[in-house]
This record gives structure tokens, sequence and C-alpha cells, in this order.
């Protein structure tokens, strides 16, 4: 345990939190993980702060667990494994450095949400690759090293993205910056040269940034990162595609994302759709619902700076192609929805309430990631279990995102229900955990394995895990970083 | 030239490995894109061009010597120019010279194989490099009235080569051959049992002193004749007179033709017409030396100029395998009506070798074999019903290729298939 | 040195005879073959041909038992040579097999033997292509076995670090680790997780160059192919020619005044995303490139091509999914020319030269020409992988490095224009200066020039604040670089140590666990 006064001594009194209701907040979250109780919150200011803090967490072992994102959580990664852990809240370190238009770039702290940063980089004419409406005290870090999925697939090259660096302290109280921002040099003085800490690469044979992301603060603590931003696009033109049919849709995004066509691009079924645009649950839902069809395709085509409309009409005509082919047909509106209306509201982080609380006030996410072809297979399967668990199907939200560039998809199903019903609680708990080996053993690829079943998940994979220890025991060797959390 | 004079292009490769592969322009699959037989049967690097210009540094240094191991490597290369032509695409070296100069070394240090020591040896005594005697070597004429050139004066010699010569399976070729000419009213002649072996397969198998031997007497031939054109069926022979001989400085002004060429010339200035149908699918097989290896010689006479770059003072062309002789046999068969031409994967320049070269055929008869049936395997995949090909050493080895492996292939000189349509 | 005798059964026994050697003839020609201004290499003990992953671990696992080195490599073209005696090569060429292209999720899995031809003739039968690595398709299609796998297709390709998927790896202490979704289901589509990504471990921006274990499998994303399902080349070699340039293809080549004006519009076509290649290839690249008779035409091209160009410049080809795709691009580009007062190079759009060039780009047959054809020792600097215009300014500086050799007589003049590629739309950059050692450059001074060369991009690199270059291995480099950059050397030290324990892996162009 760290002593408060050493604590205050680095961060400031206010800066360090003892009240029971404000520990109470961070012992649990929205997803099934134990409830283990903090023995304190700190919030840091500088990366100084975080140095100093896990340098006294490592003299007395006193567990770390960071984060970013204001609450809710849903994950289970901001929750303590262990006993005693203090909480790293970095939610008020909220300076954007930079925003970089030549050099399409910006740098920001942890404590960034996406409603703060998208207007200073859109003052830049540059967009963020972002979440599918991400809820307002989302930090955009959180979700970049969480490597979540995002709706600009042709502009996602690689899993990470669109991450570029970060600074973090490691487990071992060493400061580390990865790719471009490494060096040599200072940030002053890379900017000076006309660097932008752009590459997430290295430095060197190693990229140490995907060793951080996806490890749920098991790693460091980041102290800002800087993302991929893209051109803001001067023209627009969303589209939707109804269809019964998944597998033409299916067939259809595969074309548009192959060819590059797509800003934003995605499928939902009909309950996410209409619960995203239900502001007012109770009022909206159910018409909103019934005028969709059962799945649908949302793409955007967008022109930039030269010829930007003609751009748009090239795309245009060729999509028509490709919707011809795929026999579907696209459309300026889904049921009472319009495109355009959509579109803003997907380029936003999600209006209150947060979206995948307006059905029931709770949700769980079961999310994975798979290739094309199995993709309706594991809806099958899902869908399967869910009835069988007494689960209602109609009720379950859908989300297809396609990533990488085509080369893989992002599946996630979003189970509403009420966390004051037991009954739905266990349901919906005992449903999450057993569907994990029948979807697995149908090609889905849990990549990101959160909560009470992750460590399960991980096992699966016995060489990886081993792997991952020796990977652990090089930068957090005393096992300080939210241990507990996967395999560690 | 010596082992010494291709230093600097042996030290000039990269190893990029291009040596192992057909010309990447041409890739067009992920199968059959080999095109080296020697690193393709032995996996070492050691056994491609790369490996060999390596060890013929090795050598000058002193850092190898001529073990067995040495010979094993050096003599399992059929010798097929393929590493030549593929490494020619980009870089201005030689490969095949430093690779056949290491054999003449070999021979230089009495460091032989037995097995080609004994070709040799028949060489000498019997002017052939395939088992027969002298006085049997004309016994193919068998009753056809044709002129001796040893003794009369020609415009051609028809020179018909040791495999044929000796081989009875063979004689309806060189008889062939022999009446075409006598059709189109060509003034030619053979040497009959005075013909001795043109010496490109001694050169080959770096006997170069015998080789030497060789082009001199059949140049005294050829000069005593009068002949201004020597016609031959013979792939080997073939590159033997119309480029080792220019190389040493003997063929003179001699036209050296292949007979597919002189067929091809023939059919298309309607001297010569096949009318009867050959229904048939062939696909056509390359011989090294009459395709890239038989590119004509260019002289080069000049200097370095070391400046802060190295040139040639005059620039040097060099021999990429461009203008070897590639289509005269394809339009010859094109020519015939019924047959359906096919190609395989690897073609022309870049055309995998029938095996039976550079002494493998003698030294490593498996080896051999296995390089032919990797050709009949890619023969077999184009649906053809017959290979042809324009060498008598390649009719072989892929007949013997076909029984081994059993298949139903046919296999053709290109003169059998014209015959069947005159 | 002579090999331990039961370690060379053991071999032996993995193997079969026939695949294992340690005869010094087989040893002695797997040798660096350039004499010229280098310096003599180690040799290799032995030589290993293993055919599956089981025979690598087997190997891997004996070498560390009996504490001998190796060093693995596919073609070997480059640093794959050992840095001392107890080394034995694991020559990969027997694990040559594609064994999957997945069309629907645009991926292909590569044995690293297959080379990059082979798996781009593959893709186009399938309407895809992949990112073959700058060096010529004649390397590894594993985009971990062809170093840092920045290719002619990177400005829509992107390249090796950002390709990969899903992957097979032996670690230096024979583990096989199968890293993302082949782990965990035998399916090669994702290469990030569960969890961490060891993805991370295996290489940065440059590779580990041999020096962390074999990597035996791996998958990569591919690419749209809008063209034929072979390329319609003809002609017998060098001189092929295409017999018609397939609709929606063409190729440029631009200069412009300085290299302001260059940048500017590198950036702007990146950003309207319309080049499928994009490469600031210097005129003597672009001459190497033609010539197919000898390096007297070369120069000649070279100079012909040096006196109508403004500047540095870049080739851009376009490959469109459409008809109208295709005319967008074409007026996008020529207004970006417009715009940045880019002069095209007539020559290169000549119909005769054109298709060629195209298919030459593709396949990228012209790099050896461009870097072994001239017969001189090479030298060069060579850059990261950062920011375009950060890319642009660091190679600005060493090519004054470059103009200095050039005075001073020891480097060949063929212009000191950078050559810089671009990818991902521009959002990345590589750069380079090509240069060759002055043939009249013999012994020590040529050793000079190289070291010359070598201390200036360092120099440059460092105190400009360009971030790391390519050419940063072994630890000399590393502790050269590492205090300036988050001394991250000393982190991947512990890289090495925790996954080659025993530094059974040779890693002269890596890292070695040195305390």
């Amino acid at each position: 345990m760290i002593e408060k006064e050493k604590l205050v001594k680095v961060v400031g009194a206010d800066n360090v939190i003892y009240e029971p209701a404000v520990l109470g907040e961070y012992a649990k979250d929205m997803s099934f993980i134990n409830t283990v109780r903090p023995d304190c919150v700190v919030k840091p200011r500088s990366t100084d702060d975080i140095v100093k803090l896990v340098k006294l967490s490592r003299e007395t072992l006193t567990p770390l667990v960071p984060v970013s994102s204001g609450p809710p959580h849903f994950k289970g990664d901001t929750v303590p494994a262990a006993g005693g852990a203090v909480i790293v809240d970095l939610s008020d370190m909220k300076k954007i450095i930079r925003v970089d238009r030549l050099n399409r770039v910006a740098m920001f702290e942890p404590g960034v949400t996406f409603g703060e940063l998208i207007p200073t980089v859109t003052k830049e004419k540059l967009r963020l690759n972002m979440p599918l409406m991400p809820r307002k005290t989302k930090s955009v870090t959180a979700s970049m090293l969480e490597r979540e999925p995002v709706v600009l697939p042709i502009y996602h090259w690689d899993l990470p993205d669109p991450l570029n660096c970060v600074e973090i302290i490691f487990g071992t109280g060493d400061m580390f910056r990865t790719g471009a921002a490494a060096g040599p040099g200072s940030l002053e003085e890379q900017w000076a040269a006309g660097g932008a800490q752009v590459t997430p690469a290295g430095p060197s044979s190693a990229s140490w940034y995907r060793m951080i992301g996806g490890s749920q603060g098991t790693m460091g603590i980041v102290c800002w990162s800087s993302a991929r931003c893209e051109l803001l696009p001067r023209v627009e033109e969303p589209y939707f595609v109804g269809s019964k049919d998944l597998d033409k849709l299916m067939e259809m995004v595969h074309w548009l994302i192959r060819l590059r066509m797509p800003n934003e691009c995605f499928i939902l079924n009909r309950t996410n759709l209409a619960t995203m645009m239900s502001k007012n649950y109770v009022k909206q839902y159910r018409e909103i619902h019934d005028s969709l069809p059962p799945w649908i395709l949302f793409y955007n085509l967008a022109g930039y700076d030269y010829y930007p409309e003609e751009r748009v009409k090239v795309h245009e005509e060729d999509a028509r192609g490709i919707a011809q082919r795929a026999q579907v047909e696209a459309a300026r509106s889904a049921g009472r929805i319009s495109a355009f209306e959509f579109l803003k509201a997907a380029q936003a982080p999600s209006a209150e309430p947060y979206w995948k609380l307006r059905a029931s006030g709770a949700c769980q996410d079961i999310a994975f990631i798979t290739n094309l072809q199995n993709v309706e297979v594991l809806l099958d399967v899902m869908y399967d279990a869910a009835s069988q668990a007494g689960y209602p199907v109609p009720y379950m939200g859908t989300y297809i995102q396609p990533l990488v560039q085509g080369a893989n998809y992002h599946v996630e199903f979003n189970l509403f229900y009420d966390s004051n019903n037991r009954r739905e609680v266990r349901l919906v708990r005992n449903l999450t955990n057993d569907v994990i080996d029948p979807l697995i053993a149908n090609g889905a690829f849990f990549s990101r394995p959160y909560g009470e079943t992750a460590r399960y998940i991980l096992n699966k994979d016995v060489a990886t895990v081993e792997m991952l220890k020796r990977v652990k025991t090089i930068f957090d060797p005393d096992n300080v970083m939210n241990p507990g959390k996967l395999c560690f | 030239m010596a082992l010494e004079d291709c230093r600097y292009d042996m030290e000039t490769c990269r190893r990029c490995s291009i040596c192992k592969f057909m010309p990447l322009e041409k890739v067009s699959s992920v199968d059959r894109i080999n095109v080296c037989p020697s690193i393709s049967r032995y996996e070492f690097h050691s056994y491609c061009g790369g490996g060999r210009m390596v060890m013929g540094t090795a050598l000058l240094e002193n850092r190898l010597d001529y073990t067995d191991k040495l010979l094993e490597v050096v003599y399992n290369c059929q010798m097929c120019g393929a590493c030549d032509t593929s490494c020619k695409y980009s870089m201005d070296m030689e490969v095949m010279g430093p690779i056949n100069e290491i054999r003449i070394s070999c021979v230089e240090n009495g460091r032989t194989n037995p097995a080609l020591d004994k070709v040799i040896n028949l060489l000498r005594k019997q002017g052939t490099m395939v088992p027969g005697t002298r006085s049997k070597r004309g016994d193919w004429v068998d009753g056809m009235n044709l002129k001796d050139c040893a003794k009369e004066k020609v415009d051609v010699v028809y020179h018909v080569g040791c495999l044929t010569s000796y081989n009875k399976d063979m004689w309806n070729q060189a008889k062939t051959i022999a009446r075409l000419l006598q059709d189109a009213g060509v003034n030619f002649g053979i040497a009959g049992n005075n013909e001795t072996c043109c010496g490109g397969r001694a050169y080959q198998m770096g006997y170069k002193e015998d080789f030497l031997n060789q082009a001199r007497k059949n140049m005294d031939m050829i000069k005593k004749s009068g002949a201004k054109m020597l016609v031959t069926g013979c792939a080997d022979g073939y590159q033997a007179f119309k480029v080792l001989y220019d190389q040493h400085g003997f063929k003179g002004d001699l036209e050296v033709l292949h007979i597919t060429e002189y067929l091809a010339r023939l059919i298309k200035e309607s001297k010569l017409t096949p009318r009867k149908k050959v229904d048939t699918v062939v696909t056509y097989h390359d011989p090294c030396h009459l395709g890239r290896k038989g590119e004509p010689w260019i002289h080069w006479e000049g200097k370095e100029v070391i400046d802060e770059i190295r040139t040639l003072d005059p620039p040097r062309e060099y021999r990429r395998g461009t203008y070897g002789v590639y289509e005269p046999p394809r339009d010859v068969l094109r020519s015939i009506p019924g047959l359906k031409l096919v190609e395989m994967d690897r073609i022309k320049e870049y055309a995998w070798c029938c095996g039976a070269g550079g002494g493998v055929n003698e030294s490593n008869p498996e080896f051999s074999m296995w390089t032919a049936i990797e050709r009949i395997n890619e023969a077999e995949l184009t649906g053809a019903s017959a290979i042809a090909t324009a060498c008598p050493w390649c009719v072989k080895n892929f007949k013997e290729a076909v029984s081994r492996k059993g298949s139903n292939l046919k296999v053709y000189d290109i003169i059998e298939l014209l015959e069947k349509a005159i | 040195m002579v090999l331990n005798k039961n370690f060379y059964k053991g071999l032996v026994d993995i193997l079969g005879p026939e695949y294992v050697s340690d005869d010094p003839v087989i040893t002695e020609t797997y040798a660096y073959p350039i004499r010229q201004g280098i310096p003599v290499p180690a040799r290799f003990e032995a030589i290993t041909l293993p055919d599956s992953t089981e025979e690598v671990q087997a190997i891997v696992k004996l070498c560390n038992q009996y504490k001998v080195q190796y060093k693995a490599s596919s073609t070997g073209w480059l640093y794959s040579d050992p840095a001392g005696p107890n080394c034995i090569k694991i020559d990969l060429r027997r694990m040559n097999r594609i064994l999957e292209i997945n069309e629907k999720s645009m991926y292909a899995v590569v044995e690293p033997y297959v080379i990059g031809a082979q798996l781009q003739a593959e893709c186009m039968k399938r309407g895809l292509n992949c990112n073959l690595t700058g060096a010529g398709g004649n390397c590894s299609a594993l985009p971990l076995a062809a170093h840092v796998n920045l290719g002619h297709l990177s400005q829509s390709g992107s390249y090796g670090e950002r390709n990969q998927l899903a992957l097979e790896w032996v670690t230096g202490d024979g583990e096989i680790v199968r890293l993302g979704s082949l782990g965990m289901l035998d399916e090669w589509f994702c290469g990030d997780g569960p969890g961490p990504s060891l993805r991370g471990i295996i290489r940065g921006d440059t590779t580990p160059l041999g020096g962390l274990g074999v990597y035996t499998k791996a998958a990569q994303k591919l690419f749209h192919w809008p063209g034929p399902t072979t390329f319609p080349m003809e002609g017998v070699s060098p001189k092929y020619t295409p017999a018609y340039i397939p609709d929606g293809f063409l190729v440029r080549y631009f200069s412009f005044k300085d290299l302001d004006a260059m940048i500017e519009a590198v950036l702007k076509i990146g950003e309207s995303e319309i080049a499928t290649e994009l490469m600031c290839f210097n005129p003597a690249m672009m001459a190497a490139n033609l010539a197919t008779k000898n390096v007297e035409e070369e120069i000649e091209i070279y100079n012909r091509f040096n006196s109508e160009v403004l500047g540095p410049g870049f080739m851009t080809l376009i490959a469109a999914n459409s008809r109208g795709d295709f005319e967008y691009k074409k007026k996008v580009l020529q207004t970006i020319v417009d715009e940045t007062g880019g002069k095209p190079l007539e020559e290169v759009e000549d119909p005769e030269n054109q298709g060629g060039y195209i298919w030459r780009y593709f396949r990228e047959t012209g790099s050896i020409k461009e870097t072994g054809r001239t017969l001189a020792p090479q030298a060069g600097m060579v850059g990261g992988t950062d920011a375009f215009p950060l890319m642009s300014y660091f190679i600005k500086s060493c090519s004054r490095v470059k103009e200095r050799l050039i005075k001073e007589g020891a480097l060949l003049d063929n212009g000191t224009a950078p050559f810089i590629q671009s990818t991902e739309h521009g959002h990345l950059a590589h750069g380079e200066v090509l240069a060759q050692a002055s043939m009249r450059l013999k012994g020590d001074k040529l050793r000079e020039m190289q070291r010359s060369i070598n201390m200036g991009s360092n120099e440059i690199s460092i105190k400009g604040h360009f971030g790391m270059p390519q050419h940063v291995w072994g630890d000399p480099l590393h502790d050269m670089y590492g205090p300036h950059t988050s001394n991250y050397h000393l982190w991947l030290r512990k890289v090495k140590k925790t996954f080659d324990p025993n530094g059974a892996s040779e890693s002269s162009t890596y890292i070695t666990a040195k305390e």
C-alpha cells in the first residue's frame, strides 16, 4: 500500500480520493466482473506524476489500475482484480497537444474524449477514424489502445489504427515513447525538424505500441498518444442498403471496400439502427424498428479537395454496379431514417443517453473478429445460443464492421438487459459465458478478451500465453500494472 | 580465356537468386518457375549459377580445392544456360562462361569424372561422343545417293551428329532431312564415315583441347568441301558450329543453320508445303543449345575503362538469349495442317532443360532422368498428346523419361511430324 | 571450426543426409560473392535445408542444446551471412508453398521461399495483388523474410509491418508460437491478440533479419488488382513488351523545380488517393529500369533523362477500377501536376516504353539493375519510415554528403536526386540516397568513403532528429542511437534475452543481449 502522504506529494491533495462513494464507482462496472474496491483514486496531471506513481507502486508492490474514460465502464478492465489497488484516473488530463494538418496527425492526453477532440481537428479540416457512436465520456486514447473497431474501413490499414505513437510509463517506471516519437530528439526537436510522431512502428526492430494496445493497462500507463487523422470531406453522399439477406450485403461490402470507395461503412441489424436513432427510446424505437428491413448496410461516399462531386459521382456509379451484381439497391433512407441524418449521428459520439443503455439500462457486448466467410455462420451460432438461453433474438443488437481494409470483420452482439432484473442478469451472464466455445469453434477470434471470460479465452492458446507472460516480465516485472487481468 | 579472366564476372554476382528462376516478367503461376535443374534437384545454393560464381572465386583464392564434392557439384549441371539468361535480364556479366571455365580448370588439373573420361576417350579414338565406331558412322545412309562432302565440292554440308548417326531409331530423321534437302534442290553433302563429332559436348564437359581438335578437323573438312553453309538437325551441333567455333575463331563466314531454320525458310518461300493433316496436339520443347545458347556469338575487342564507373570501350553487347532460335521450329509446326501447338509454362529463353546436356546424361543418368521427367510432367499439363523438339538428345531423353514414367505422351523430333505432313 | 559430431549427427537425424552438409564446397558457396571493398565474412559451419516448421524447430532446439548459432534466410540476397564461426545456416528453400489465398478476406499465406513474383502471379489470377518488397519480385513474399518489405505498391498497398496478419514463429529457443487467430482457431485472418499483440515483438520498422528465431509461415493482406489475370508480355528477355496496355493503366514520371514542390505534389496526390504506386525514383533509377543493352546504354539514357528533368521527381502508376475512376484520377493527377509545376518525362509515357515500365514496376524486376548493374560497390544512406516531408528533408540533408563525396571523387556522379517513396497515400514515407563508389577508390580510401557515408547518415539522423534509419542494426549502432531514442536498445536487448535466452539466433543484424 502507498502511503497517502506520498501520493499527495506527487499529485496534490485534491487529486487523491478516498471517499467510499467514489471508490464504489470504480469497484465495479457494467460487466459481470467481480467487485473489488480500490484503495484510493489518484488523478495525475502529467507524465512526471505518473512516473512517480509507478515508482511508488513498485516500491510497495501496490497494484495500479489506469483509467482514462469516464463512466460508465463496460468491460471490466478498469475494475481492480487485486485488493489494495490504486486507480490512476487520467480523465482529467485533457490537453490537446498538437494537431498537424500537413502530416494528418493529432496528439493528445488520455483524458481527451471524442467530443472534445473532434471540434479541434475539424478546425484543421481533419477528422478521426473513430468507433461507432462512442459514449460521451470515452477517451480517444483508451479507444485506440483497446483496438476498438472504427467506421472508416478503407482507412483502417492495420488493426491498431488510427493509433500512431504513445508515451508510456512502463511498469518498471521507465518512460518510453513508441514509433517515431521515440526520437532521436525531444518532441520539440522532432517538430522543428518536421517530424510529427506519425510512424507507429519501432523504434527499431520491435513495434512497441502493439504490445501496449490490447493490454488493458497491464504493461504501463499511457501519458499521451498521437492518432492518424484523415481529411474532412467536402462532399458526402451517404446511402443505406436494406435487405433481409445478409449475404448480399456482405458481398456488397466486400466490393465497396475492395475498390476503396466508401468512408463510413458498416452493417447493423434493425434493432441497433433503431436504438441508435431513438433518442427517446420509449416513444420512437418501435416505430423506427418496424419501418426497417432486418439488415441495413450504411456507407458514405465522399469527395475531398479535387473535384469532389466528380469523385462521388464516379463512386456512385461504381457502387450501383456493385449493388446490381449483389442484387440489392441503395437508397437515401432506410425506413424512417434518412442517410444524412444517420451520417451526422455516426460522425459524433452518441447522444445522451448512451445508445447502448437506451433499451434497458444495461448492455453486455459479445464481440470478436472473424473473416467474411464465417460471419453468417457465427450469427446463427449466436442466435441459436440466445434462443436456447431464452434471450429474445430480435431484442439483440448486431453490428458488423469491416476492418483492416476488408481483411477481417468485427462482429458485435449487444445484449440489452435490465441490470436490476436478476433473471435477466443471470441469463445474459450465462449466455455470455456459454456461447464462447461454440463461437470459437466456428471461427470467432476474441482478439480483445475482457472480463470474466478473458482468462478462459486466453488459455485456449497456451503458447501465446507463455509468450505474453514473457513480455510482461520485460515491461512489468513486479506485476504492479493491473494484475489479474488477461493472463497475468 | 581462363578462370582468372572470369574473376570480375564472378565477383559481380549479387546473390539475388534470379539465376534459379525464369525471368520474373514471365512468371504467371506459383508452379514451374524454376529454370535450373541442378538446384531444383539438389537444393543447396552451391548448385545454382550464383553458387558456382562463388565456387570459381573460391578456387582462385585457394579457399577451395578440387575435391570429390567439388567435382560432384561441378558435374551435376547440364550446362543448359538458363542461369545465364535469367541473370542477364538485369546484369552485365557472364555466368555460363565462368561455369564452363571451372570445368576446363578441373580437366586441366586432372580432376575429372571417370564417366566423362570414358566418353572423351571414345571421342579421341572414334570421333564420337556415343558408343560406335568411325566405320559405322555413315551406316544410316543405307542406299541413299548422297554427295560425300569429304570428297566433293558442295554448297552445304549436312552435319548429322553423333547420336543421330549411331542411333538406329533416329536414322529416319537423318534420311528425312537428306530427302528434304534433295527435294529442295540443295547442293549438299554429308561426310558419312568421315564425319566427326562437332566437339560441343566435349567443351561443355570441360575438355577444351579435345573440342579445339574437333573444331580444327571439322573446319578443315568444311573448307575443303567449299561449303558456305552448314545445316544440322542436332542442337548441340548447331551451337557448337554457330557459337563455339565462332567464339574460338574457327567459323569464319560459314553460315550455320539448324534444319528447322532452313525448313522454315523453305516453307515461308512456299518451296515446301506440308499438305497432309496431322491431327494432334503438340507442345514444343526448346532445346537449350538451339534456343538461348544458340544465339550468335558476339565478338568484342576493346578495353575496360575504369573511371568513376567501369565501362567498356567500345561498349559491349551481351548475349542474353534474345536471339536464339525460337520461332522457326514453331513456324514449322504451325505449318502442319491439323496440328495444334500448345505451349508449356517454361519456353523459349527460359525453357527447362531436357536433362541430357553437360555430360550429365553420362555421369549421372538418374539426375538426367529426373530432369527429363520434370519436363514430361510439364508437357502433360498442357493437355498435349505429344512433345516435339529439335534435338536428338532431347528426343532420346524424353523417350526414356516417358517410358520410365509410364506416360502416354508421344515424343517426336519435328522432322518426324513434318514428314507425316509431306 | 569443426562442428561437434553429435550435433552434426543430430542434424542428419532431423533432415536426412541429403539436406544437410558441412562440406567446405557447400558452405563456401554460400558466402557473399562480392569481394571488392568488403572484408571477408565468416562462413557457415553447415547448411541445413528443412522442409517444415517441425524440422525448423528441431534444428533450433538442437542449436540451443549444443550452443551453436543459426541464421535462417529465404533467398538470402543480403544480410544473411554469419558474423563469426559456430553458426549454421537454415536455408528455407524447401519451404516454398503458398498455403492459401483467400479471395474474400483478401489475404495470402506463404512459406518463406515463395518469391514475390509467384505470389503476385497467383493473386492476379484471382483479381488481387500483393505488395512485393522493393528489392524485387525475386525476394521472399513472406514480409518478415524480405527486410523492411516496403515496395512499389506501398502507396496503396502499405508494407510488411502493416500488412502482416497471422503468422507462425519458431522462437529463438525453439518454441512454436502461432500469433493472432492462428493460435486459437488455426485461421489466418488476424495477427493481433488475444490481448497485447505479439506482432510487436517480432518486428518493428525493421525486422530482426534472422536474429530472433525463424518465421515459417505468414499471412499478409492483399489488394485489388484491376488488371488482366496475366500481364500480356511478349518478346524475349530482356526485351519484353506488352501486347497492349490494359485499360485503366498508366505510368508517368514528373519532375519538379525543387524538393518542396515535389513534396507538395506527392502529398496532394496522396490525399486525393489516386495513385496505385508512387515512387520518387531519380533519373538514374529510371534509366536503369529502361536500359537492356549495357551500362553504356544506361548512361546514355540517364544523361538524356537528366537533361530533361527539372529536379527531383517521381514515377506514379495508376491502375483504375473503372473507366470513370480512370478519367477522374487522370484529371486530378494533371491538375496537381499543373498546380505544382511538374514536368513530364515524355519518354516514360511514350507508348513504346510505357507498357514495359508499368509491368516492370508492378513485377519489380528493375531493382537488381538499379542497384547491382553498374558493378560498383554500393554505398548509400537509408532513412526510416516516417512522415513524407520529414523523410524528404532527411534525404535532402544526406544528399549533401553525397554531393561532397562526389566532389572529392569518391562517388560516381549520378546526381544527388533523392529516392523517396510514399506509403499509405502519403501518410508515411521512406527515403534513401543511393550511391556507388567511384571505381577509382580502392582499399583504405574505399573503406574511408563507406565510413564517411555511414557516419554522415548517422550524424544527420541523430543531430537532425530525423528518426531511426533502417540501417541501424548490430550492437554498435544500437548503442549509438539508443540513448537518443528512448533507450529502446535496452528494451530490445531484453526482448532478445527473453525470446532467445541462449542467443542461438545469430544476431549481428539484430541485437545481442549483452549486459
